[in-house]
C-alpha cells in the first residue's frame, strides 16, 4: 500500500514537472500574442489594439508565467483542455485529441502487439540454438532492423507492400469502418514494430541463454520434458523480466516513432497532430499531447511493475 | 524405445543381469583449450537394487560420469564406449529417444535443491508434470499420485505444499520435494548428485536414509555420487572412486573400507575429520590440485600429489588391478601393504605425514 502512494507521489510530481518545463519552455521560447493572431499582434492600429485585447483576455497572457500555468493546470485537470491558437481557435484542442487520439493508440496497440508476437518466438528459437549459424543470421537480421532508421524502414515497407506488390492499402481513411480501419493500420505498425521487435529479441534472447542454464532446467530435461515444453513452459516465464521491463519503457519511444510513421503513411494521429502544432507554436495543442503522452508512459510502466508481481510472485512478497 | 521394448528389458532384469553396465565409457568434451578428457575408460556394473557409491574431488569427473550415463550433456561432450541399460546400448541415444528414459526409468537428484526446482512453478505442477508426460495420468490422479509422493518422502502437510512455490519451503524440504519428482514415475534407476552437499548436517543423515529407504521399497538402483567417503559409507554396496576421470579403486563397501588398496582413497579417508581428534587438529589434505584434464600426466594421474611415488609411478601408468576378492580392483603400482608403501608410510609417520616440500612435485 505504502509502496503504490510511492509510485502515486512520483507519478504526480513527473506530470508536474513535464508539465512546468513544456509550459514554461514554450511561453519562453515563443510568442503566444504573434502565435495566435501572426503579424496583427505587432500592430499598432486601434482597431487591432482591441483584438490583441481581447485576445490578451482570453488566452490571460496579462498574467505572469506561473499564474498563468497554474490556470492553464486547473482547467486541465477538468478536462478544459483550452483553446487551439489557431486562427478561430477551433475546434477546441479536446475534440481534436478526442479525433487523433484513437488512431494513434489502436497504431501502437497492433504495433507493440506485432513485437510481442514476433520476439517471442523469435527469441525462443534464436536462444535455443545460440551460437549456432541459424543465431547467428538472426544476429544480423535483428542488428539490421534496429540500425535501419524508422523512416527508412517505413518508406521500405510503404513501397514494397502497398505500392509494388498492392498486399496493404496506401492510405487511411477515418471514414471506413472498424476493421478496415485497423487493417490499413498494419503496414504503419509494421514500420513500427519490427525495431521495437528486434530490440525485445535482442534482450529475451540473452536472457533465456542464461535461465536456459539453470539448474533446474537440467531437471526439467531429467524430467523427460521435450525440449520445446522446457523453453515453453520452464524458460520462458523466468527470462521476460527485461523483456516487460524494456516494453514499458519503448511504449513512450514508439510514440515518438509515431510521429515519423504517421506522417510517411498519411496517417492522422496523434504524431500528425504534435509535429502540426509545433510547427504553428500551438501550445495548447502541443502541452496537451505531452501530457497524454506522458501520463501513457506512466501508467504502462504502473502496469508493468504489477506484470513483475504476476509473473514472479516472489516480488509480492519483498 | 517402444513398449514392447520397455517390457523385454523388464524381463531381462528379472534374470538377473545387470541393470546397468558401463564398458570403457569414455566422455571427452571439445574446448578451446584441447581435448578434456573428464571420464576416460570406466568400466562398471550395476544390479537392480543396488547402489553405488562414486567418491571422487571436484573435477575427478563423478558428475560427467553419472550425466553421461544420463545422456544429459552439453552437445560439446563426445562419448565413446558402451552404456548398457536394461540390456540396451543407449550411448548413442539421442536425446529424443533419452526422454522416454528420463524421468520413467532413470531420474537424477542435484546438488543443489535452491536451484534445481523451477523458482515459478507450484511444487504440484513439478511432481505431476513426468507422472502426465509418462504415465499419461490425468490430473486429478496425478495430483492424488503427487500427494502420496510427497508423504512417501515425508513433508509435513502436503496437500498446502502442492499450491506453494519452491522459495516458501526450506533447503531440506525441497531437496525432498526433488527426490518426489524423481522418484514420481517409479524409475529403475536413480542418479543422487551430491544430494547432500548444500544442506545442513542434520538434515543429511535423513535424506540419504530417505534415499536408502526408497530404494528398498521401490527395488531401485541408486548411483550416489559424493566427494564425501563417510556418506556412501553407510549407504551403498559398492564404491567406485575416481580421480582424474578414471576409476582407481572399486570395490564392495564393506571390503573396502576394510582393505583400502589405493593411496588416494587413503588420503580421502584421512581427510575426513574424526571425532576422536583432539581440538585444533590440523585438517588433513591432500596437497596440490586435480590432474589437468587436457593433459594428463604420463604416467598415474595421482602421482603428482602422491606421497608414496616412486620414479616407475610417473612414467607408467597403472592398469586396474584385482585383488584376492576379484571385485575388488584398484590402479597403483605401491598399494597400501606393499613393501614399497610400508617402507615410505614408516617415513612419514616419523615426519607427522607432513611431508617437507611438496610444492616441488605439486
Amino acid at each position: 500500500m505504502r509502496y503504490w502512494l510511492q509510485r502515486l507521489g512520483v507519478a504526480v510530481a513527473l506530470l508536474l514537472a513535464v508539465s512546468a518545463l513544456t509550459f514554461g519552455a514554450m511561453n519562453l521560447l515563443g510568442d503566444p500574442l504573434f502565435n495566435i493572431l501572426g503579424p496583427t499582434s505587432a500592430s499598432t492600429l486601434p482597431e487591432d489594439l482591441e483584438i490583441i485585447e481581447a485576445a490578451k483576455a482570453e488566452y490571460n497572457l496579462d498574467d505572469p508565467l506561473p499564474v498563468r500555468y497554474v490556470k492553464w493546470g486547473s482547467a486541465f485537470v477538468t478536462g478544459d483542455f483550452g483553446v487551439q491558437f489557431s486562427v478561430d481557435g477551433q475546434p477546441p484542442v479536446s475534440d481534436l485529441i478526442k479525433e487523433r487520439l484513437p488512431r494513434t493508440v489502436m497504431l501502437l496497440i497492433i504495433a507493440q502487439t506485432m513485437a510481442v508476437l514476433i520476439a517471442i518466438p523469435w527469441a525462443l528459437f534464436a536462444a535455443s540454438r545460440a551460437d549456432k549459424a541459424v543465431d547467428k543470421v538472426s544476429t544480423v537480421t535483428s542488428f539490421l532492423f534496429i540500425a535501419i532508421p524508422n523512416f527508412g524502414l517505413a518508406v521500405i515497407l510503404k513501397y514494397l507492400f502497398s505500392l509494388k506488390w498492392s498486399i496493404f492499402p496506401l492510405i487511411f481513411n477515418a471514414a471506413d469502418p472498424f476493421w478496415t480501419r485497423v487493417w490499413q493500420l498494419v503496414l504503419p505498425a509494421m514500420a513500427l514494430a519490427l525495431p521495437v521487435a528486434s530490440v525485445y529479441q535482442r534482450l529475451l534472447r540473452t536472457d533465456l541463454i542464461t535461465t536456459l542454464q539453470e539448474d533446474y532446467i537440467l531437471t526439467a530435461r531429467s524430467k523427460g520434458v521435450s525440449k520445446r515444453n522446457v523453453l515453453f513452459k520452464h524458460a520462458l516465464r523466468p527470462s521476460l523480466f527485461s523483456f516487460i521491463t524494456i516494453f514499458g519503457i519503448n511504449t513512450g519511444a514508439l510514440l515518438g516513432g509515431s510521429l515519423i510513421v504517421e506522417q510517411i503513411f498519411i496517417v492522422p494521429g496523434l504524431g500528425t497532430a504534435i509535429v502540426e502544432a509545433i510547427l504553428r507554436e500551438d501550445f495548447p495543442v502541443v502541452l496537451a499531447i505531452v501530457m497524454i503522452v506522458t501520463t501513457a508512459f506512466v501508467v504502462i510502466n504502473v502496469l508493468v511493475d504489477l506484470l513483475y508481481s504476476l509473473i514472479d510472485p516472489r516480488v509480492r512478497a519483498s | 524405445m517402444n513398449k514392447n521394448d520397455i517390457i523385454q528389458s523388464d524381463r531381462r532384469i528379472e534374470s538377473g543381469e545387470p541393470l546397468l553396465e558401463l564398458i570403457d565409457l569414455k566422455t571427452h568434451f571439445k574446448t578451446e583449450r584441447g581435448l578434456v578428457r573428464a571420464v576416460d575408460g570406466v568400466t562398471l556394473s550395476l544390479k537392480r537394487g543396488e547402489s553405488l557409491g562414486v567418491v571422487g574431488e571436484s573435477g575427478s569427473g563423478k558428475t560427467v560420469l553419472s550425466r553421461s550415463i544420463m545422456g544429459l550433456l552439453p552437445s560439446t561432450a563426445v562419448k565413446h564406449g558402451s552404456v548398457k541399460f536394461a540390456g540396451q546400448d543407449i550411448v548413442g541415444f539421442s536425446a529424443k529417444q533419452m526422454r522416454h528414459l528420463w524421468g520413467a526409468e532413470m531420474s537424477m537428484v542435484f546438488q543443489n535443491p535452491l536451484n534445481s526446482l523451477n523458482p515459478l512453478m507450484k511444487i504440484g505442477k513439478q511432481i505431476t508434470e513426468p507422472l502426465k508426460l509418462h504415465l499419461g495420468m490425468d490430473k486429478a490422479t496425478a495430483t492424488a499420485t503427487a500427494l502420496q509422493l510427497l508423504r512417501d518422502v515425508r513433508i509435513p502437510e502436503p496437500e498446502r505444499r502442492l499450491n506453494q512455490l519452491p522459495h516458501e519451503l526450506s533447503g531440506g524440504m525441497r531437496q525432498r520435494v526433488m527426490i518426489a519428482i524423481a522418484l514420481a514415475c517409479g524409475p529403475t534407476l536413480l542418479f543422487a548428485d551430491e544430494p547432500t552437499t548444500a544442506l545442513d548436517v542434520t538434515v543429511q543423515a535423513q535424506i540419504l536414509d530417505l534415499i536408502g529407504e526408497q530404494r528398498r521399497d521401490r527395488n531401485m538402483s541408486v548411483i550416489l555420487v559424493t566427494h564425501d567417503l563417510g556418506v556412501v559409507a553407510g549407504h551403498t554396496d559398492q564404491i567406485a572412486v575416481m580421480y582424474g576421470g578414471k576409476l582407481v579403486e572399486h570395490a564392495p563397501t564393506k571390503t573396502l573400507f576394510a582393505n583400502m588398496k589405493m593411496p588416494y582413497t587413503k588420503s580421502l579417508m584421512r581427510s575426513i575429520p574424526k571425532l576422536s581428534d583432539p581440538s585444533h587438529t590440523r585438517l588433513a589434505t591432500i596437497p596440490g590440485r586435480p590432474p589437468d584434464l587436457v593433459n594428463p600426466p604420463l604416467g598415474c594421474n595421482f602421482a603428482p600429489r602422491c606421497m608414496y611415488a616412486l620414479p616407475k609411478c610417473h612414467v607408467e601408468e597403472p592398469p586396474l588391478t584385482p585383488t584376492a576378492d576379484p571385485k575388488h580392483v584398484y590402479a597403483c603400482w605401491y598399494p597400501v601393504g606393499s613393501p614399497e608403501f610400508e617402507k615410505r608410510d614408516a617415513e612419514l609417520q616419523a615426519t607427522g605425514y607432513m611431508p617437507e616440500d611438496f610444492s616441488a612435485v605439486s
